[in-house]
């Protein structure tokens, strides 16, 4: 009786999970096996994995470029963020005159909008008119103005900064929040032990915070994949495809091409990614129970 | 970003849910009051207000009709009207656009408006290309525009007279005066020339005029049925257009949108700008008109210039259950009159011949290159294949192959041939 009890204050929840995340989900699933193009819906059928291979034996839109774009765009901006991130906790733990409010202008990064960052910066990276070259200019380090946006090799580059300058926050709150929690007892101990500062580092504050930083650079992980908003202000995925990840052209499918189907194949190909990356990532951390 | 589009694809469809019930009840309201819901898509703020002041004038005059506007945000507009036509809600009056007539007309969501045109006392009145643009879908009017979208050459007159450059009348001149311009150095350069996000509709004006014979009914097919850039001519013009890019427009221009086309021209950077005309409300307050002029696109080798036109405008939706009411308001807001106030505030062009004789505001000054275009024996206007399923994708294939082919990663004939291929030549 008492189960049944619990089944039924427990259904609301369900319900509304189902409603809107497991029905929609399931049927983004469905959409990706069906040539659900907004171009003409009156033929509406499944088509097996077409969309898939449509998608893959693109020749022009290359996707094995978008896939190596999609790596190197997670990789190097999930790296600084953290880095920097946790360096920023770092230093934010220990109490300084006004820190609380230098804290909100270090954070309020965060609260931007993802578009609206990236159009900013795309001024501050323009070739022309842009603040980068201005300055490199005046300290003489450049002769002629460089096409950060322009140039493929420095395109990607110039977007992840851009990423890793609005993601430095997400790290430096959640970590700040989690350096508070080290009891001062383990440092004290650590330094009658005879521990400096980077043994300190390594072997009393990163052990202890270790479910943090493992379930945040997950969370993380998953936002910078399906975060397609700078790259898409900034580069619109070019030039010539040099910065064009999953998830712009995700975008790109659905809102320029109303191909929903496509759209939605690319959207399990990026579900499936991540679910093979939490496994193997969730193994190899050793995560449990007791630490995440 | 999956979780996200299902989520909203719901949230639509609750969100329909809710607007059927708002309708069914407003239309049988006490007042006796017959309620349309009119859906705009091409949103702004002005934009919206000012459509908001054309209802209350019709409801004014016509006091047993009640206007709903719905007006979504810009970039969910067009997805969002897709949906409510998809689940069959009851609108009376939607915003298509070019673009999204033949998607709408393969749905089977439009009527034909032919009984209402035909019996239209402004019928006559409009340009030819109005009526054209109309029956652009089957030679049926599913839709009855309301603005047109022309390009014409923006210049700064004040840069040219600096230098000492005429302003170009054929496109080889064009070519010319921005390499001229770009090799004085300092920054200067001569074309503002867009990189990304629908470049197709500029480029094409560029380059079609080198090589002629093209095909009115399909912007990219020759009058004998091949891809015209195939051609001797095409490779001739596509190469010209490297070269343009490459000694005539500043080499992070690859990366331009509208906005930094823009600055490019209102900072003097590159004086040549190709643009549509409600480009002028980007100009407020930055740029006096005595810096700038407009001229109709230049004439190519071929000795013609050919435009593409964008155009949109009202439809009723088969799902309406008040089509001649829906009729009535259209009438309304495209008359002569009320259309051409709509183009003043907004900055496109008007679709009434008597409006470009008439309003002096539409046959002088800056207009005037639009009206030149438009009567001009040397202009051919193309359509674009709306109607071809290849359609929606070729504008982010011809952006990366274009870019490619402008970095050097491909050749000239590498570029046709993936073009070709695409449009199944």
């Amino acid at each position: 009786m008492r189960n049944r009890w619990y089944l039924l204050m427990m259904a609301p929840g369900f319900i509304l999970l189902a409603l809107f995340l497991y029905i929609p989900l399931f049927m983004g699933v469905v959409m990706a096996f069906q040539n659900y193009n907004m171009f003409n819906l009156t033929d509406l059928h499944f088509i097996g994995l077409e969309n898939f291979t449509a998608i893959i034996t693109d020749k022009t839109i290359d996707f094995w470029q978008i896939l190596i774009n999609t790596a190197v765009w997670l990789f190097f901006s999930l790296l600084f963020q953290f880095v920097l991130g946790f360096g920023l906790a770092l230093l934010l733990k220990k109490p300084f005159a006004g820190r609380s409010i230098y804290s909100g202008f270090v954070f309020y990064a965060w609260a931007l909008s993802g578009f609206a960052i990236g159009l900013v910066w795309s001024w501050l990276f323009n070739g022309q008119v842009g603040l980068f070259n201005d300055i490199l200019m005046k300290l003489h380090l450049i002769d002629s103005p460089v096409g950060f946006l322009s140039n493929p090799k420095y395109a990607m580059v110039s977007v992840i900064i851009t990423n890793i300058w609005y993601g430095v926050p997400f790290f430096g709150i959640m970590l700040l929040a989690a350096l508070q929690s080290v009891p001062n007892e383990l440092y004290e101990a650590a330094v009658l032990d005879g521990c400096g500062p980077v043994k300190q580092l390594f072997s009393v504050t990163i052990p202890y915070i270790k479910p943090t930083i493992i379930s945040t650079i997950l969370l993380r992980t998953m936002w910078i994949i399906n975060f397609p908003d700078i790259i898409y202000a900034m580069t619109n995925g070019g030039p010539a495809n040099s910065t064009n990840i999953l998830a712009t052209q995700m975008i790109n499918k659905v809102y320029k091409q109303y191909d929903y189907g496509q759209g939605s194949a690319i959207g399990v190909i990026i579900m499936l990614l991540l679910l093979i990356y939490a496994v193997i990532y969730l193994k190899l951390t050793n995560a449990n129970e007791d630490n995440i | 970003m999956k979780k996200l589009t299902s989520m909203l694809l719901v949230f639509a469809l609750a969100a329909s849910i809710v607007f059927a019930g708002g309708s069914g009840e407003a239309a049988s309201s006490d007042s006796g009051k017959v309620k349309l819901t009119f859906f705009e898509t091409m949103t702004s703020p002005a934009r919206t207000q000012y459509i908001q002041e054309m209802i209350d004038r019709y409801e004014a005059e016509n006091p047993n009709i009640e206007i709903e506007l719905i007006s979504p945000p810009y970039e969910q507009s067009d997805s969002k009207l897709t949906m409510t036509l998809n689940s069959n809600q009851p609108l009376d009056i939607i915003e298509t656009r070019d673009y999204t007539l033949k998607q709408f007309v393969n749905n089977g969501w439009l009527r034909d408006l032919s009984g209402y045109i035909d019996s239209w006392e402004e019928k006559d009145n409009l340009l030819p290309l109005t009526l054209d643009a109309a029956r652009t879908v089957d030679d049926i009017p599913y839709l009855m525009p309301q603005f047109f979208y022309v390009k014409a050459l923006l210049v700064r007159t004040d840069i040219l007279d600096k230098y000492g450059i005429e302003i170009p009348t054929n496109l080889d001149e064009f070519y010319a005066a921005c390499k001229e311009l770009t090799s004085k150095g300092n920054g200067q350069y001569g074309y503002a020339l867009r990189g990304k996000s629908n470049i197709f509709k500029i480029f094409d004006v560029l380059i079609a005029g080198n090589v002629g014979n093209i095909n009115p009914e399909n912007f990219y097919e020759s009058n004998d049925g091949k891809f015209w850039l195939d051609s001797e001519a095409g490779r001739k013009a596509l190469a010209e257009y490297v070269d343009l890019y490459k000694n005539g427009c500043p080499p992070d221009s690859i990366n331009w949108g509208y906005n930094e086309q823009i600055n490019g021209f209102v900072s003097g950077i590159t004086p040549f700008l190709i643009q549509d005309p409600d480009v002028f409300s980007a100009f407020e307050g930055q740029l006096d008109p005595s810096q700038y002029t407009v001229v109709p696109i230049p004439v190519g080798t071929s000795g013609y210039r050919y435009l593409e036109y964008g155009f949109n405008g009202p439809s009723i939706p088969v799902s309406s259950e008040h089509p001649d009411e829906a009729w009535d308001f259209i009438e309304f807001m495209l008359s002569p009159e009320e259309g051409a106030a709509f183009c003043k505030m907004y900055g496109p062009l008007p679709v009434h011949e008597s409006v470009y004789n008439d309003d002096p505001y539409f046959s002088s000054g800056n207009y005037t290159a639009w009206s030149e275009e438009f009567n001009s024996p040397e202009t051919i206007f193309a359509m674009y294949p709306l109607d071809d399923p290849k359609y929606p994708g070729w504008a982010q294939l011809h952006e990366t192959t274009l870019q490619a082919l402008l970095l050097g990663e491909s050749t000239v004939d590498e570029t046709i041939e993936i073009w070709a291929d695409y449009w199944g030549y």
